[in-house]
């Protein structure tokens, strides 16, 4: 069970670096980002959410600046800092590399070994 | 996250955790309402779109515990959990509390107070500038078997100009000092030193100033400097004290300065605190003119020259001492080899007391070990109790680091509770201990709770919590693995495993007993044998006193400055105590047995060198003793035993053939295969002085206290060579206090302008000289005691609890028919069994390790068989008692109810 939820933590972690990187967000802007740019295929656990932000904060690759919202509520923004990009960039390319990795594997045929 | 950003965010989260708290509130918030505001677009109702939002997100807590932990920082909110669920468990069983953390303060309490005089008289740095740089000067003649003998202004000088070492060096004169002041004559203690020895310390005065190199005379300086004390005590702590004329031994000296109230000299005194100090140049009157072979100085200190290392400057002293020797060798004949020799003057202060200090840390680091243990063994009966709630727990997903971190937090703070009020226990019984403290202790007016004191109490504190809450934590936490499957959550049950953790504990403790009371039981056997050692006479029935004839700094002032004046003196004091009635003899000495603290005091008496006639130089080395001067009677009055020729008598006075008595230790020493008397010898390297013939061999009088045997001593006439310290001893059958003023009478009714101190009985004087040993023999026998009662405690406690545990198993033995002789046998063989363990542990481990106390026996040796039986015998028997009355409950267990109850 533990395995599932660090792959889940480490995909989120993701998402969140790219959503943000198309602009700044607060965190409910966050979730609402990527299910609309996942076609609403992808739902996120709210639960997960936060956590993940604030580690992310931690870890210096988001920002977080207070501002205030469409409805002009005092609001959290999340902004990627440089390091973000980078690491953005850095886990893209991974996933990517394992995707095509995978991709081959499960393409492969009996006749091919 | 690595090890820096957690400390970043933990940090952040320590210095702004409330604002980061409401942060993560406003957040959550915003959340909800946009997503409410979303799904009303969507068509909901108000009221509904808000219930949907919050059944979808959850609890706001629920995601500040997740992001606490996301950033590492739940851990102290888990403790403060932990903290309040543990305050409420000592709340919930105050019996077991108060029980923890009394025996806990007793422990802390005794370490903290023994550990902050330990700190303050061993550890503490002087209370002087740079006393690192601050030495204690001996002149030794090894070949003498001379240490610390006298020195001349010459070699004072050459310290200070041709050793380079020193920055400034001094001789100290320490001894009574008579002060008239507005009341009677009063002795009080007097320090005379160089006009540096306050700029060498690093003193500034209260009121006034002190000496400096500005006051300089040849002789004494007709100047003083005072204590805080006597200022308050004699001028009321008035201001305007500087000007004012006191009399000391007879000199009208006048108050330049008040000492700081904290001050004290840095060296030995004869009974008090000094409180009177003078200065001189040590080369006029009333000192011998400054020759290298007129030897008067005394206990020389220093101050090294900065950034000199002690050994350095030793091998420079050594060479000095080499050059000098060979430069002028009449005054260093080869034979004496003379030299110099340094010690860190912190190290000669406390050195005496320091084996005292650390045994009676030792024991009370013991108390701490053997309070852990009990505390231990109570926590793992309560952890087995508590298994339920361990395999609740555990089946709710805690893990058995978080539960371990529980427990332990839990005794964490039981020993911080426990460390709390040992500070409490340790304040209040702190002024208690010092006044037992005997005064050969130095420094004890520097003993306080400081900082440091502070911070060993924490470091045992947290130390005792480990010890007794690891075990046990990790044993239940094992535990609740176990029974959360096994039992189905039905705590109860003795497991072997934790029933040998706790036999372990109790072995432990009961060795640890076994260890302070061993060391106990030979510290008691040394007092008790040199409370009944003969000291070579009978001290019942003496009363003694003593007055100071004073060392006036102008010769011509001093009316006891020659033999006629001094002898007219005592002869006088003599006759006139005699007519007291009530008074069957009296005598006069120059030191009262065991009172010769400070040998290097004016008046006291050191060891010096002799001459024996007709023996060649090189068998005449080694040739050493204590020579006190008597009056005819003193033998008498003391009731000491003349083996060989004759007493004193009235006519072996001056102008007569000067006399001596040996003691038999000399006789032994010096002539172990001649008769000595006849024979004549000569105190010093003066050959101008006259022999004295031997005329008597008297049974060893213990001079230099109850516990030091051998050394030599010769007795001479003090009508032939009289001393300024006047000590009477007189053979009476009434209390000191009740000849108290008649004594005082007599004294000023001869000399009104003199001092008359120290009027008590022989036997408080040996009950007196004894006071270290009592206070560290009562001091560790209490917590022997102590010791002694815990451990039986802890034998009770654990077998009571077995009982209790195992009465279903007691109760079908008994329905199968078992005798109550055989589960008295069953309970009874189980404490014999593991007071016999520990009891066994603990002698082996006294027995290789009884000889640090050596310096601390007299006449016991570390192996004293007679406390290796006794103690074992004795703790054997308190722990039979202690598991007789458990064992016995277990015989009363009805079967019928033990096995309906389960």
């Amino acid at each position: 069970m533990g395995k599932q939820v660090d792959l889940l933590q480490g995909t989120l972690d993701m998402l969140i670096l790219k959503a943000v990187s198309l602009g700044p967000l607060h965190g409910y802007g966050v979730l609402l980002r990527i299910q609309q740019i996942s076609g609403e295929q992808l739902e996120i656990q709210q639960g997960s959410l936060y956590p993940a932000l604030y580690r992310l904060e931690h870890q210096g690759w988001i920002a977080s600046e207070w501002g205030e919202s469409d409805n002009k509520r005092k609001a959290k923004f999340y902004s990627l800092t440089a390091s973000g990009r980078r690491q953005l960039q850095s886990e893209t390319e991974k996933w990517n590399r394992m995707a095509s990795l995978i991709a081959n594997i499960l393409r492969t045929r009996s006749e091919e070994i | 996250m690595n090890l820096l950003s957690r400390f970043r965010s933990w940090l952040k989260w320590m210095v702004k955790g409330q604002r980061l708290e409401s942060e993560m509130e406003i957040e959550a918030q915003f959340h909800l309402e946009s997503y409410a505001a979303d799904l009303v677009r969507d068509g909901l109702s108000q009221q509904e779109a808000m219930r949907r939002a919050r059944i979808e997100f959850g609890g706001i807590e629920t995601h500040k515990d997740a992001v606490r932990a996301a950033v590492g920082v739940r851990w102290w909110g888990e403790l403060a959990t932990d903290v309040r669920h543990g305050l409420r468990l000592l709340r919930k069983n105050p019996g077991f509390s108060a029980v923890a953390v009394l025996t806990l303060a007793l422990g802390v309490g005794a370490n903290t107070a023994i550990f902050s005089i330990v700190n303050a008289v061993l550890l503490r740095s002087l209370p002087y500038r740079d006393p690192d740089r601050l030495v204690r000067i001996y002149f030794n003649e090894p070949g003498l078997g001379l240490r610390d003998v006298r020195f001349s202004k010459p070699e004072l000088d050459d310290l200070l100009t041709r050793s380079g070492v020193f920055e400034d060096a001094t001789p100290v004169f320490t001894g009574s000092e008579n002060l008239i002041g507005a009341g009677r004559p009063e002795r009080v203690e007097g320090v005379n030193t160089s006009f540096s020895y306050f700029s060498m310390l690093g003193v500034i005065p209260q009121i006034g100033r002190l000496y400096g190199p500005q006051d300089f005379t040849p002789g004494f300086a007709p100047e003083a400097v005072i204590s805080d004390g006597l200022w308050r005590r004699a001028y009321g702590a008035d201001p305007n004290v500087v000007g004012r004329t006191i009399r000391i031994d007879n000199d009208p000296l006048t108050i330049i300065g008040v000492l700081p109230r904290g001050f004290r000299h840095p060296g030995p005194t004869t009974t008090a605190d000094a409180e009177v100090f003078g200065a001189g140049g040590f080369s006029g009157d009333p000192f011998p003119s400054p020759i290298r072979s007129n030897r008067v100085l005394v206990s020389g200190i220093g101050r090294l020259k900065p950034g000199l290392k002690l050994a350095q400057a030793q091998a420079r002293l050594t060479a000095m001492a080499d050059e000098l020797r060979h430069d002028f060798p009449t005054d260093y004949p080869p034979q004496a080899q003379w030299t110099i020799e340094i010690q860190p003057l912190q190290g000669t202060l406390v050195g005496h007391v320091r084996s005292m200090l650390l045994v009676l840390l030792g024991a009370v680091i013991l108390i701490v070990f053997i309070v852990s243990l009990n505390i231990a063994n109570l926590l793992l009966a309560r952890a087995s109790g508590r298994q339920q709630e361990m395999a609740v727990r555990f089946a709710l997903g805690a893990s058995r680091g978080r539960m371990v971190r529980q427990m332990l937090t839990e005794s964490m703070l039981l020993s911080l509770l426990g460390g709390a009020a040992g500070i409490a226990t340790a304040m209040g019984a702190l002024g208690f201990i010092l006044r037992f403290v005997p005064p050969n202790v130095p420094r004890l007016n520097e003993v306080r709770i400081d900082w440091v004191v502070l911070a060993f109490v924490l470091l045992v504190s947290v130390l005792t919590g480990l010890a007794f809450g690891l075990a046990p934590a990790l044993q239940s936490a094992k535990d609740a693995l176990f029974s959360a499957v096994r039992e189905g959550g039905r705590g109860s049950g003795y497991s072997t495993k934790t029933g040998r953790l706790r036999d372990v504990l109790i072995v432990s403790e009961l060795a640890f007993a076994v260890i302070l009371m061993v060391g106990a039981g030979l510290l008691v056997r040394t007092l008790r044998d040199l409370l009944q050692e003969n000291p070579g006479f009978n001290p019942t029935q003496v009363v003694t006193a003593n007055t100071w004839l004073g060392v006036a700094n102008d010769p011509k002032a001093d009316p006891y400055l020659n033999i006629p004046g001094k002898v007219a003196f005592d002869r006088e004091v003599l006759r006139r105590m005699k007519a007291i009635p009530g008074v069957e003899l009296a005598a006069i000495t120059s030191s009262i047995p065991t009172t010769n603290s400070n040998p290097n005091a004016v008046g006291g008496i050191p060891i010096e060198s002799f001459v024996i006639e007709d023996r060649p130089v090189e068998s005449s080395q080694d040739l050493r003793g204590e020579r006190i001067r008597v009056s005819p009677d003193y033998l008498k009055v003391m009731q000491a035993t003349l083996l060989r020729g004759r007493s004193f008598t009235e006519d072996d006075e001056d102008g007569k053939q000067p006399v001596a008595i040996i003691d038999e230790s000399t006789a032994r020493k010096y002539w172990p295969d001649r008769d000595p008397l006849g024979r004549r010898v000569r105190f010093g390297k003066d050959h101008t002085k006259p022999w004295l013939t031997v005329v008597g061999v008297v049974q060893d009088i213990k001079n230099d206290g109850l516990d030091v045997d051998g050394v030599p001593h010769i007795f001479v006439s003090a009508y032939q060579d009289p001393n300024k310290q006047v000590s009477v001893v007189l053979r009476t059958s009434l209390p000191a206090a009740l000849l108290e003023p008649q004594i005082r009478h007599v004294i000023g009714s001869i000399d009104p302008s003199l001092p008359v101190f120290d009027i008590v009985s022989m036997d408080d004087i040996l009950d007196r000289s004894l006071a270290s040993r009592r206070f560290s023999a009562d001091l560790v026998g209490g917590f022997a005691g102590l010791a002694l009662l815990l451990a039986s405690i802890g034998i009770y406690g654990l077998l009571a609890y077995t009982v209790g545990q195992r009465s279903r198993e007691i109760g079908l033995r008994m329905a199968l028919g078992a005798r109550r002789e055989d589960i008295l046998k069953l309970f009874l063989g189980k404490g014999v069994a593991l007071a016999g363990v520990g009891i066994v542990a603990g002698v082996v481990v006294s027995a290789s390790t009884a000889s640090v106390m050596a310096s601390l026996l007299y006449g016991v040796r570390p192996h004293d068989p007679a406390v290796f039986l006794i103690v074992p015998l004795l703790l054997f028997a308190v722990a039979v008692l202690a598991s007789y009355l458990p064992a016995r409950r277990a015989t009363k267990v009805d079967p019928m109810i033990a096995l309906r109850e389960s």
